[in-house]
């Protein structure tokens, strides 16, 4: 009598198929499902989205960068910050080391694409650079501004 | 700069509560750019949200501590769409070895960027020796 070989239920599996089932949440691969324009976890640089009642503001986590080089467009509902990032540059004018012993930080160029709600106006765009987070504020249309309704006693 | 023991403790605390790393509640781990020279080790941590006032740097015997902190960057009234990003915080503790002259260390917090410039004491320092003919 041969068992199969992946039968789940078995015992001597269980402990694979968890490990499976927590690898799948860590990587978010468990949901077959995303945005088209989704990034993978951990992009450079990660991208916040929030609302108030009058503004849609995005926060792009872009340490280290001249405010004066990010390209920052919004077509429609679309908005695209593209840069280039270089870290050497980051260690000065003093003579380059030698060596290095860790490079995590993230070199080269990115661009990320964010997805607006509808209801926003290209035309009301503003964009600040904070100690590394891009702060760009896009106001929402007239139309879609949270409106405020007084309760009148009868 | 190696980070052997302080360095290790500290991966496996931040690893045994993934959830609460996830909910924001635990610092996060800032990435690190080291390098090294005869002069000295420079250290490049990303950052974004501290500001100057927000970082604290402090040596103990042989153990580095970077910390900082975000604020100031989100208005109370902001109601989240879509996040990626959910620290508070940042943490992230190294080993020094003797040479490092820690009364001497620079910072420069700048763009979210943290530039530690920890030089090394005087008698390590790699010393030409000069031969003589005989």
């Amino acid at each position: 009598m041969l068992s199969p070989w992946f039968a789940l239920n078995d015992p001597m599996w269980k402990d694979f198929d968890r490990l499976r089932g927590e690898l799948e949440r860590l990587f978010d691969m468990g949901v077959p499902v995303g945005n088209i324009r989704g990034v993978a976890r951990g992009t450079f640089p990660a991208v916040n989205v929030g609302e108030t009642g009058d503004d849609v503001i995005i926060y792009v986590f872009a340490p280290g960068m001249d405010p004066g080089k990010i390209e920052l467009t919004i077509e429609k509902n679309l908005l695209t910050v593209t840069a280039d990032r270089d870290t050497e540059q980051e260690l000065g004018s003093s003579p380059k080391p030698q060596r290095y012993h860790r490079r995590e930080r993230f070199s080269g160029n990115f661009r990320r694409v964010i997805n607006l709600p509808e209801g926003v106006d290209p035309n009301k765009v503003d964009a600040k650079y904070i100690n590394g987070i891009l702060v760009v504020t896009v106001g929402k249309r007239a139309e879609e501004k949270a409106r405020k309704i007084e309760v009148a006693v009868g | 700069m190696t980070e052997p023991r302080q360095g290790e403790i500290a991966a496996r605390k931040e690893d045994t509560h993934p959830e609460a790393r996830r909910q924001g509640r635990e610092p996060l781990v800032p990435l690190v750019d080291i390098y090294e020279n005869d002069e000295g080790i420079i250290l490049l941590a990303d950052m974004p949200g501290v500001s100057k006032d927000g970082l604290d740097i402090h040596v103990d015997k042989n153990t580095l501590t970077i910390r900082g902190a975000i604020a100031g960057i989100v208005p109370k009234d902001v109601k989240p769409l879509y996040a990626e990003f959910d620290g508070r915080g940042y943490q992230r503790v190294f080993t020094l070895g003797p040479d490092v002259d820690v009364n001497n260390i620079r910072a420069v917090m700048s763009g979210g960027v943290l530039k530690l410039v920890l030089p090394k004491t005087e008698a390590v320092k790699p010393r030409r020796i000069e031969v003589k003919a005989a």
